[in-house]
Order: C-alpha cells, then structure tokens, then sequence
C-alpha cells in the first residue's frame, strides 16, 4: 500500500512524541553514562572529566564490595525466583481445584503483590525488629531461642529478611500467571492420562508442566530481570548494612554514585550489570523459543 | 462424588492456611496503625490492639497536624498525569509499530524491548545530572517526564499486542471512506484496544504511585514529597521510629490501589497474562 504526503505526516506525527521522550530521557542518558564510564569522574574532579580508560572498570570488578553485591544479587534471585515460582503455582494449582471462593482467594493472595516496596519492607523490618513480633514469639511464647536473635545485623540475617519479603511479595502474581495458564491445558489431556491410570504426581509431571512450560520461561525472565532490580526492600530493610554485607548491585551503584560521588564507577557498574542482564535475558528467551518447537 | 468433596475442603483448608501466612504482615500493620503510640513499645508486644486501646490517633495526625493529605494529594497529582501521558504516547506508537512499515522501525523496537530489560536504576546518574541540566530538580512536574520514559517500553509492547489482533479490513474500509491515519487511530485502533490500554494505566499507576528512588533522590521539599518518600521519612534507621504514624499512612496509601485493583478484577488479569500464556 502507498501512502499519500499527508499520511506520512500523519504518521510522523504519532511518532514524535515517543521518540522525543525516547531521545532525551532514555537515549541520551544511555550514551551518557557510557561515556561517563570511561571517564575519571567523582569529587576531586567535578569539574573536568579525563579519560580513564577502562580504570573504572577495573576498579568495579576488583573491588571486594562490588563482588559481595554481586554475589548478594545472585543469591537473592537465585533463591526469591524459585521460591516465589512454587509456591504461587502450587497455590493456583489448589485454585484451580476449587469451585467456590475464587475471587476472594485470589484477591487475598494478591494483596501483597499491590502493596508498595516501602510499605512492604518497612512492615517485614517492624516484624524483623529485635524487640519485635517474632522475637517475642520465637523467644516468650515458643521458647525456640533463649535470647532475642538480631535478624538484621549479620549479612545472612538481612539477606533473609528480604528474600523473605521478595517471595511473600511475589506468589501473587506467580498464581495469577500460573492459574491463567493451567486453564488452557486441553482438559482431553487429563482425560487421556487418567485411561493410562495415571496418578495425580504423573498427571503434575507429564501433562501439566510440559502443557504450561511457556508460562514458566516467561515468568522466568520477568523474575529474573525483577531479581537483580532489588533496591527499595534492601535499602529499607538493612540500608546495606552492617558494613555494606548486605548490599546488592543497584544499592551499592546508589551508593557510590550519591554517597560517594564516584559517578564515574557507578556509570561502569551500571554498565557491567546491564550487559550481565541482556546476556541473561536474550539465553532465557532462546531457551524459551527452542522449547517452543 | 465422595472423593471430590474430600478434595474440596482439603484444598480450602490449604488455601486458607497459605493465606494466614500470606495476609498476617498485612494485618499487623493495620493492628498497628490503630494501636496509641504509647503502646507500640510496651511488653509483651500484642497483635492486636484491646478493645478499649484502639484508637485513629495515628490517622488523626497524619492527615491533620502532620498534612500527609498534601503528599497524598503530589502522589496523585504525579501518577495521574504520568499515565494519561503515558497510555496516549504508548497508544501512538504502538499503532504505527503495529500497522505501518518505515525506516528504522525494526530498531525501535529492539530498543524498547532493550529498555524493558535494563533495570530502570542503572541510568539514575545520567537520568539526575539530565534533570539538574533541565532544571527538574525538586520539583513534583520534574518526576512526569521521567515516569512517562519509563512506562512507555512496556506499555508499547502490550498495547501493540492488542493493536495486531484487530483485523486490519478495519482500517481498510475506513481508508475507502476518505478516513486519514487520525481516523483509524482514534476510531478503530484506540477503542478496540481499549482493555489493553486499561490494564497497561492500572499497572503504570501502581508503578508511579509507589516509585521510591528517583523521587528519593531528586525531591528535598518535605512539601513536594510524594507518600513513598513521606512514609519512608517517619522510619529512622538509627533512631526512635513512630510505628503507628508509618502504618497509618501506610494503609492510607494503599487505599487507592486496594480500590483501583478491586474494580478492575478482569483489567489486571488479562493485563497479567497478556503474553504469559503463549506456546
């Protein structure tokens, strides 16, 4: 089909404003902070900028603080995604059982889900407190502990503390997902299993997994890109702390660029975890179009 | 028959059990929110407040002597006007990705789908030095641009989604009647992809209603602060934390999400599982 003068005007003038947004806001600073990443660029030198060459790179991968960040990160996703995973299909799998009550299931186990990241952490650090909830219970009530236990001040014990909140927050919408997905399982197929004697295990393995396998890559790679984008909960919940033990990526990039004033490492950080994540991302929709076939 | 009713009240009783886990932090803060200040701090601690200890102290201050309805009213101000630019600017490009062919358009869609894949943080230096340049700081209108950039790569993904299902014999016909490209967007495009651009504003609305980092870093103003930033500001880390104001202002900002997510049941699951359940 071809188009006249004006429909191209027309056209143009439906871009424009996604582009104009697009070029300054996002665009711009993507250049932007590539540029500052190979610039010597922190207080001693804020008003001009020499090249520095790959030295803000080195000194983010050979800074022990970086590397506990990162490893936090890993652990974080590698525990919050799977848990979060389960537990939200297990719950639309009991869902999807159920014939009354399904709305108001459903809207009560998203509650968390809608609730903010501060709000969320700032009650998960009142529960977690030292002279709090769970240490009254643990230590007065079932007199699991002889001592109140300080959740929040070793690296382990914050760490926890928010994955914990990471896979409360998320089993929400891991069950809407799930549950929308189990209803389009050709029910024949359940059907088929049960004239083979299948049980409820083998039913769970050889019709349903392999039937939604889709919907689990792609809840994959939202979780995963969600994983390493926590900030609000570990900034609320440890501020990073005890001596950046429990910081992750994005609160130690925070951390340099603001605290600090080293822009010039967090613009290389924050490049280094960009290329970790598309890497990541682009081998997880790969994995997700071979399975397809 | 028997079995199945078995079945039905096991997996109630599961349900219910996962749900005593799930929505208990939830309680505690709105058992919080009505306890004296006074008693946040006293042993045993109790989940629930006695009957003649409940008071709306809390709420009292917040939105009185403490004018927390000024940040309730900046977090409406910003999430409304970022979505509605949002879902316009969203609408338009994801039409003219869906339905027409032109230079450098494969490209624009990489980038989009790249920014959805970098985590938004990662650009907070060049993002803060750009809003200093132009003059964005501390100002409640500084944040809309940047919310805006920020919820239109998703927002163009999922609505294009809803644009490439309608049949294109629509626009045809409209063509054939004299119709420009202005037509078909407003009278085809956006009406019938009006359930995706629904679902996409409630998410963008959540995601600007609870943004903590940027307006963190760019808003000093106690007055322009919006509710994140406010709760957040009653919580020391180091000193003594009022309880009771953090968890009445809490449940005050989550009122109108609650709202918002219960009238739009079918907009937030269809928004969900747009593309979650495919192959």
């Amino acid at each position: 089909m071809k188009y006249s003068g004006k429909s191209k005007a027309q056209v143009v003038l439906l871009l424009l404003p996604g582009l104009l947004v697009f070029a300054v806001f996002t665009l711009y600073p993507i250049v932007k902070l590539f540029v500052m990443s190979f610039l010597q660029w922190d207080f001693s030198h804020a008003l001009e900028h020499p090249f520095a060459g790959l030295s803000n790179y080195m000194a983010v991968l050979g800074d022990k603080y970086f590397r506990t960040a990162f490893v936090n990160s890993l652990v974080y996703t590698a525990v919050t995604v799977p848990g979060q995973m389960i537990l939200g299909f297990l719950v639309a799998l009991l869902l999807n059982k159920v014939s009354h009550l399904k709305i108001t299931y459903r809207v009560l186990y998203y509650l968390p889900v809608i609730t903010s990241w501060v709000v969320a952490s700032l009650i998960f650090r009142y529960v977690f407190n030292t002279e709090g909830m769970l240490n009254y219970v643990l230590v007065n009530v079932l007199h699991l502990s002889s001592a109140n236990i300080h959740w929040l001040d070793t690296r382990w014990g914050g760490m926890w503390v928010a994955m914990l909140l990471g896979i409360w927050k998320g089993i929400g919408w891991n069950m809407v997902v799930f549950l929308a997905a189990l209803q389009t399982v050709p029910q024949d197929l359940y059907e088929a299993a049960d004239m083979d004697g299948a049980g409820a295990w083998q039913r769970l393995i050889h019709v349903t997994l392999p039937s939604i396998r889709g919907t689990i890559l792609f809840a994959l790679v939202m979780l995963t890109i969600g994983g390493f984008n926590v900030y609000t909960s570990i900034e609320m919940i440890t501020g990073g702390g005890p001596a950046h033990q429990t910081d992750v990526i994005l609160t130690w990039m925070y951390y340099k660029a603001f605290s600090t004033g080293e822009f010039g490492y967090a613009a290389a950080l924050s490049f280094i975890v960009t290329i970790v994540l598309a890497v990541l991302a682009s081998l997880q929709f790969k994995l997700m179009q071979q399975k397809e076939v | 028959m028997k079995r199945s009713v078995l079945q039905q009240v096991i997996c109630h009783v599961l349900l219910i059990a996962g749900l005593f886990i799930v929505v208990l932090p939830m309680l505690y803060m709105v058992s919080t929110s009505l306890k004296p200040n006074g008693a946040l701090y006293q042993f045993p601690p109790k989940f629930l407040p006695s009957p003649d200890e409940i008071t709306l102290e809390n709420y009292a201050y917040v939105l009185g002597a403490g004018k927390f309805y000024i940040n309730f009213l900046n977090s409406v101000f910003v999430s409304v006007i970022s979505v509605v630019l949002a879902a316009l600017i969203a609408s338009a490009l994801a039409f003219v990705i869906a339905r027409f062919r032109f230079p450098g358009r494969r490209a624009l869609f990489m980038f989009i789908v790249l920014t959805m894949i970098i985590p938004g943080l990662t650009l907070i230096v060049p993002q803060y030095q750009l809003a200093v340049k132009l003059h964005l700081i501390n100002k409640l209108s500084g944040l809309i641009p940047f919310y805006v950039a920020w919820t239109i790569p998703y927002s163009t993904f999922m609505i294009k989604g809803f644009i490439d299902g309608i049949p294109k014999d629509l626009d045809e016909a409209i063509y054939m009647d004299g119709g420009s490209v202005f037509t078909v967007f407003t009278h085809v495009a956006i009406p019938l992809a009006k359930p995706g651009i629904a679902s996409v504003s409630i998410f963008n609305f959540l995601t600007c209603w609870e943004e903590f980092p940027w307006a963190n870093t760019v808003i000093n103003d106690n007055m322009k602060r919006t509710m994140p930033i406010a709760i957040s500001g009653f919580f020391g880390r180091h000193q003594f934390t009022q309880w009771g104001y953090v968890f009445a202002l809490s449940v005050i900002s989550l009122l109108p999400v609650l709202i918002i997510f219960i009238c739009c049941q079918k907009f937030f699951v269809s928004g969900l599982t747009t593309g979650s359940v495919k192959g």
